[in-house]
């Protein structure tokens, strides 16, 4: 039993060793602590409301006043100013006081008087996709529903449902399904939860892994480590990692969330037994790729900027049918790729276990690899620390 | 002449300390060069196409295969299964295969014809929110193309003209103009201000990493005594060889988007020359206020990791900064990054005169007056202090 001994003492020096060193603890405790609170922050309207929008109404005519009347009361669109020509309305937009530009030319009414086709003008600044879809949206749906109006002035005597049938032979209905606004902090939060848990693992533990390798050039070794084989020491270490990710999972997956009203329809069962998997993958490939922690700083720089790109390779953004064959292999080496679509399924899609096997299989997979690569990692590191 | 000579004694210095480290190699060369690489050839297509999407066609008539058909053709929709049911294709997309699918209940066809109005439905999985509205924007088009052209049929009959029947079936329309970017490009979105951002995120980490590895490595002294303990040529010398490697970097980043990928350029490269230059120098100037704010490497490093984190959400170039809480947006000032993207706009992609964007300039070169209140203690820092473990 004096390997079970070597366990349990280890894991007790190390959880101190990691809860009291300065640098580890701003990664382990408080990132995850704060930047989610920041990012929901950010993102908590979900989508953008009421985007300045200038017009140019050439017509000026009851109709059109009606148009943009009602454009104004959608909740996309408000108007900030009625502009004589279009260089005017330009030069609002270019002044930033205005994102959108909506044009109603001359003929409008006499268009739909003789029976042709209006058409209605409309512009974007295309700095932001979001005030392209709130301009187009909210013009649409005035649009629909004038186009409805005047029909039924136009037939006389028509029923709404004869109306409608002639509208649409064929009626449609839309339903989106789990992310029913189609927010924006909704879609993102939970891939940057996941990201956090990954990435603030990574260097936490190369921070700590590079700190033991530099007192080890300048001779010293922690004394608890003494006499102990390198397996215990990373069954040891690893189990200290993956009990300060189990609470920090739990606030990160179970407060989090709902504290900013995001979807959160997940089956309890399903979410610990991907949540363990993804916690132990990320320990051992954080314990792996520490072995090129050089020393305590260094590594740092090496690992933040991957977060961006490994972001975008999950395919939660750019979809992952669209990812080159070259992107998506490299984005199977990390467990955020499988961590983030499955969490996204599981938490906001009602997925069940079964529903998320390739990404549970993968997680394991990782999981194994990368305790036969951290065994080795350790190997090296302890015996020659150790018998120095 | 003497204080000039001193410089390039400290420079010379830096280029011999850059070239014996890997991580300065691998940060300021082989990192960016990765993530242009990454980012530009990801998004490749632009605009993402022939997205995975499933149909329960209840009907399976001639009409509703035709139907299918259509919405397979479209540039974005490619339909890859044919479900059993609602619940399979939910299923399906909770199992990640599809992102939307398209329900054509019993009886659609017969009831069109005999003009009960039947309903379709089309569901879309906005968790994954660029290829839901994606497949949203085609299979609605579907369904108008699909219900235009019975009514269209109808107007035909009765001897209506194209442009009439149009104007019968849809009295008023809008017309989306999406000036300078037409394609609605995600890469030209997303791109133009991420690899930026990314140069900027590793400035402030390398440069904070290059001054206090002085300390860390007790070498501090040696450095400032080289300059006389003037701490200004000190970190003048220094961070020249830095600079040198960065315009380097940021001038590829410009012919990579510019040159190679031609991302709208409406403002010629001169402006974004100065764009990227500000952009630069500011982040020099936030990684030397940074080390004076906290004299320790890992604090000074942790606090350039959070802010240049932080500064791809903030800039605004996703999820726009009119929608932040009130607050975020007034922080937002205090990013270069943000500058560097409404210059961006203001120049690259909408080419405005060079005046629109003064105050934007104006912002990001009154960043360099940041390391101002910070080289008193700097210069003590380096001076005094010794690294802890």
């Amino acid at each position: 039993m004096n390997w079970l001994k070597n366990i349990i003492n280890i894991w007790f020096y190390e959880i101190k060793n990691a809860l009291f060193d300065e640098g580890a603890v701003v990664f382990f405790i408080v990132v995850p602590l704060l930047y989610p609170l920041l990012y929901a922050y950010l993102y908590g309207n979900e989508n953008v409301r009421e985007v300045p929008t200038v017009v140019v109404d050439n017509c000026n005519t009851l109709t059109s006043r009606e148009f943009l009347r009602r454009a104004d009361a959608t909740a996309d669109i408000k108007i900030v100013g009625h502009c004589a020509d279009m260089e005017e309305a330009k030069e609002m937009i270019h002044q930033r006081e205005a994102y959108c530009l909506i044009y109603i030319p001359e003929e409008f009414d006499s268009d739909i008087i003789a029976m042709r086709q209006a058409t209605v003008e409309l512009y974007s600044d295309m700095s932001g996709l979001l005030y392209y879809k709130a301009v187009l949206g909210g013009c649409t749906e005035v649009s629909l529903d004038m186009n409805k109006e005047i029909k039924a002035m136009r037939l006389p005597g028509a029923t709404e449902e004869q109306l409608s049938t002639f509208q649409y032979p064929i009626e449609y209905q839309y339903v989106p399904m789990f992310n029913t606004q189609s927010g924006f902090a909704t879609f993102l939060i939970p891939a940057v939860l996941m990201m956090i848990i990954q990435q603030t693992m990574v260097l936490g533990v190369g921070m700590i892994a590079g700190d033991e390798r530099e007192k080890h050039r300048k001779g010293l070794v922690d004394p608890h480590l003494i006499g102990k084989r390198p397996h215990e020491i990373l069954i040891g270490k690893s189990m200290v990692y993956f009990a300060i990710y189990a609470v920090v999972a739990v606030y990160l997956v179970c407060i989090v969330p709902p504290m900013f009203h995001l979807v959160h329809i997940w089956d309890w069962r399903a979410l610990l037994a991907f949540m363990v998997p993804f916690i132990l993958s990320c320990v051992f490939f954080s314990i792996a790729v520490s072995a090129l922690a050089h020393d305590r700083e260094s590594f740092i720089i090496m690992f933040v900027f991957l977060s961006i790109p490994l972001l975008f390779a999950s395919g939660i953004s750019w979809p992952a049918s669209n990812i080159p064959h070259f992107w998506k292999a490299f984005s199977w080496l990390f467990p955020s790729t499988f961590g983030i679509n499955g969490f996204v399924r599981i938490t906001e899609m009602g997925a069940r276990l079964p529903d998320v096997m390739p990404e549970l299989a993968a997680l394991w997979i990782q999981t194994f690899a990368y305790l036969c690569l951290s065994f080795l990692v350790y190997k090296r590191t302890y015996r020659e620390q150790i018998s120095a | 002449m003497s204080s000039i000579s001193t410089i390039l004694d400290i420079a010379k210095r830096e280029q011999k300390r850059l070239l014996a480290r890997p991580v300065y190699i691998f940060s300021m060369v082989i990192a960016p060069v990765i993530a242009f690489i990454f980012f530009t050839t990801l998004m490749r297509d632009g605009l993402p196409c022939e997205l995975p999407a499933g149909i329960v066609d209840d009907d399976n008539t001639s009409v509703t295969r035709e139907v299918i058909r259509n919405l397979d053709a479209m540039q974005q929709t490619h339909v890859v299964a044919h479900y059993g049911s609602v619940a399979e294709a939910r299923k399906a997309m909770q199992e990640g295969r599809i992102y939307a699918f398209y329900y054509i209940p019993k009886g659609t066809t017969q009831l069109a014809l005999s003009s009960k109005q039947p309903t379709v439905s089309f569901y879309t999985a906005p968790s994954y929110i660029v290829p839901a509205s994606l497949e949203y924007r085609d299979m609605k088009m579907m369904s108008e193309y699909a219900s235009g052209a019975i009514t269209r049929a109808t107007l035909y009959a009765k001897g209506y003209t194209d442009a009439q029947a149009m104007a019968v079936l849809q009295p008023i329309r809008c017309e989306m103009h999406a000036v300078n970017n037409p394609r609605l490009n995600y890469s030209v979105y997303l791109s133009n201000t991420i690899l930026p951002g990314i140069i900027m995120l590793l400035i402030m980490q390398v440069t904070i990493y290059a001054i206090y590895v002085e300390i860390k490595e007790e070498t501090s002294k040696e450095w400032m005594s080289m300059a006389g303990n003037d701490v200004v040529k000190a970190l003048t010398g220094k961070l020249l060889p830095h600079l040198a490697i960065w315009l380097l970097m940021g001038a590829l980043c410009l012919v990579w988007l510019y040159g190679l990928w031609h991302f709208p350029l409406n403002s010629g490269i001169w402006p974004m020359v100065l764009n990227m230059f500000l952009l630069i120098i500011a982040s020099f100037a936030f990684a030397v206020f940074f080390c004076g704010c906290v004299p320790s490497l890992r604090w000074a490093l942790s606090l350039a990791t959070l802010w240049g984190v932080l500064s791809f959400p903030i800039s605004g170039f996703s999820f726009p900064q009119m929608a932040f809480p009130d607050p975020l947006r007034a922080l937002s000032y205090f990013f270069p990054l943000r500058h560097y993207f409404l210059i961006y706009v203001d120049q690259a992609l909408n080419g405005l005169p060079l005046i629109y964007s003064w105050q934007d300039i104006a912002i990001q070169t009154a960043f360099l007056i940041l390391p101002l209140f910070v080289l008193g203690r700097l210069r003590k820092f380096l001076m005094e202090y010794h690294y802890t473990h």
